[in-house]
């Protein structure tokens, strides 16, 4: 029963971290339709910026995660108008951005890799390696305090996206990008800002999960997969649909990882993406086959 | 007697119909510079007759390299360029024709050039497989099963100890000296090539082309035109597989050792879109024109810089630059233009 509880505790600690990780990904495909396939290696380089500020200066990586969101939000901006911008118009848009961003992929994880090698990095405060005991139960530090913070971070979110009237823009582009604009919403610019508010979601990510994984440029594709199956298990573009799933999923990932085997644990998110787009490629909260 | 009338009009309908596509077809065969693609396929024969006079094996294994890789675009072409699918996944297929190739070579000492149409046909078996499944899904969601395919893939071949893990397993090495050792390999990448764009072009020009190109216009409409989409799709996804298969299982004996840090890599999927994209997706001289471009830019990339981190940043920034200004690849756009000389016109 303690095991059951046990494992329960450290996958929901790092369900919380992936929520944020996917919360990004799934705000840009649900305003702009983009399939962010460099989601993943802008979080490893939201990770670097923590990494190198405590390696260098010794600061908290909680602290830096406004300066890295900023930074990543700012890249965002610039990404967005270098090459998204211009795409709006193309015929074949959802594909053409998926390799775009496949390509941006590879430039980012060839960059890291030439400034910074291969290596496994991880930044080590003193709380990544220690643990809260209640009884017999162990809950480290690390993973807790980043699962805290991501939670408060997504629930920040969708309090901007429900109650202030930039969110209501954002989510009304979400809906219906031609009747969004009728009413006079601007839809280029809020697609951009959402854009770099999804970026900037990676760079937070990045802080936390400088302390809670190991990193290196390399590891993007094995996240691209797991980041992609929470998203679609949760509806692409529902963000409580992302949570849901990353709490689920991360759930169900230690359960497997406990007994079968930690090599299967990451296999489970990429069978369930199989699943999930076999039998509801809409997903748990998506209200119609966008993706289908 | 009235309807007698209207079907003999309608057969002379069809009659004048044949005749006319007869006389576009021969329209267009005159425009067709069937002779180049031929000259170059001589040439490339004769071309270790250098060996005569020296050692040209660097220069071999440049046209073994871009032969190798061309057999895998002009495969990938078929269900990303004619179906329009987009598989990043690709890199399985590489995998499962080196590993079954390479096993039977280093058990039973059976050499791959034989092996290869059969490690071609489990790659295709094993596509059709994965197909039934992820082409259920299109456009987006295509292109991230089929990322996950490979992550799947990469973790099982990690962990297969039959097949050596994530360690791989070393291959006999050939004992034919330096001067001849490319040869057969040669041999086998250039012919396989050849093969592969008459198949491309012979698929292209059949029924089942046309139905292909029909669905990755419209699968709806495809659909009620009366194409078994599914039946297509699915099949496309197979044929394209056997190509890459074939040429991974001949790819594992002339690299002499199997290691899914080489074959399992997204960098080489990302190669075979890159090449279709940037040669002209949906044609078939595209992905020759992709290939022999990208082999170029890699040699000179690593000739000049060396580092593989330094080579996935210049592959993604040329993918940008492609994707953003030459969404139709070198032959699409010329063709576009007009201006497509008419050795280049294999379609």
């Amino acid at each position: 029963m303690t095991d059951i509880l046990q494992i329960l505790i450290l996958g929901l600690a790092l369900g919380g971290v992936i929520a944020l990780m996917g919360s990004g990904l799934s705000l840009v495909f649900g305003v702009m339709r983009i399939v962010n396939l460099a989601h993943p290696s802008l979080i490893i380089c939201g990770a670097y910026v923590s990494y190198w500020a405590f390696k260098l200066w010794g600061l908290d990586p909680i602290v830096t995660l406004p300066i890295a969101a900023l930074i990543m939000a700012a890249i965002g901006v610039l990404l967005y108008r270098l090459m998204f911008e211009s795409q709006a118009k193309s015929a074949r848009y959802s594909e053409m951005t998926v390799l775009l961003t496949f390509a941006l992929a590879m430039i980012v994880e060839g960059f890291l890799g030439a400034a910074f090698t291969n290596t496994q990095r991880v930044t080590s405060p003193d709380y990544a390696t220690d643990a809260f005991f209640i009884g017999s139960l162990f809950i480290p530090k690390g993973q807790l305090y980043a699962g805290c913070v991501s939670l408060a971070i997504i629930g920040a979110l969708t309090l901007f996206l429900n109650y202030s009237r930039l969110g209501y823009a954002i989510r009304a582009t979400t809906q219906n990008r031609e009747a969004a604009e009728l009413l006079g919403v601007n839809v280029n610019l809020i697609s951009m800002i959402a854009f770099a508010i999804g970026i900037g979601l990676a760079g937070a990510a990045g802080s936390l999960v400088s302390f809670v994984f190991s990193f290196f440029p390399a590891k993007q594709w094995e996240w691209i997969a797991m980041l992609m199956s929470v998203v679609v298990l949760g509806g692409m573009g529902s963000v409580l649909g992302t949570v849901v799933a990353a709490l689920l999923l991360s759930v169900i990932a230690a359960f497997v990882g406990a007994w079968v085997g930690a090599t299967w644990s990451t296999m489970t998110f990429f069978l369930a993406l199989f699943v999930i787009l076999l039998i509801r490629p809409q997903g748990l909260f998506g209200e119609k086959p966008e993706l289908a | 007697m009235a309807v007698n009338l209207q079907q003999a009009d309608a057969s002379s309908v069809l009659e004048a119909r044949r005749i006319h596509n007869q006389k576009l077809a021969r329209q267009h065969d005159q425009t067709r510079a069937t002779w180049f693609p031929l000259a170059v396929l001589g040439v490339l024969l004769a071309l270790p007759l250098l060996q005569l006079t020296g050692n040209y094996n660097y220069l071999l294994h440049l046209v073994l390299f871009t032969a190798s890789y061309a057999v895998m675009a002009s495969g990938w072409n078929i269900i990303g360029g004619f179906a329009g699918y987009i598989s990043l996944g690709h890199a399985v297929f590489f995998a499962i024709g080196g590993y079954f190739s390479g096993m039977l070579l280093a058990r039973y000492g059976i050499s791959t050039l034989l092996t290869a149409p059969l490690a071609g046909l489990v790659a295709a078996i094993c596509g059709y497989l994965v197909g039934l499944i992820t082409l259920k899904v299109r456009g987006p969601s295509f292109i991230i099963s089929s990322i996950a395919l490979l992550m799947i893939a990469r973790i099982l071949f990690d962990h297969w100890g039959f097949i050596g893990g994530a360690n791989g397993m070393s291959l006999p090495v050939t004992d034919l000296p330096v001067l001849t050792a490319k040869l057969p390999y040669y041999y086998a990448f250039v012919l396989m090539a050849a093969f592969t764009v008459w198949a491309t072009y012979r698929i292209k020009h059949s029924k089942f082309g046309l139905g292909l190109r029909a669905l990755s216009k419209d699968e709806v409409k495809a659909e009620s035109a009366g194409i078994n989409t599914r039946f297509y799709k699915v099949l496309a996804f197979a044929l394209s597989a056997f190509f890459v298969g074939m040429s991974g299982a001949v790819w594992g004996e002339y690299l002499t050792y199997l290691r899914p840090n080489i074959f399992l890599i997204i960098l080489v999927s990302a190669n075979l879109v890159l090449m279709c994209i940037l040669g002209g997706k949906g044609t078939i001289a595209g992905p020759v024109v992709g290939a022999i471009l990208i082999v170029a830019f890699n040699e000179i990339f690593v000739a000049t810089l060396g580092a593989s981190e330094i080579n996935i940043l210049a592959t993604g920034f040329v993918m940008v630059l492609g994707l953003m200004f030459f969404p139709n690849g070198v032959i699409g756009t010329l063709a576009r233009k007009g201006k497509l000389p008419r050795v280049l016109n294999w379609d």
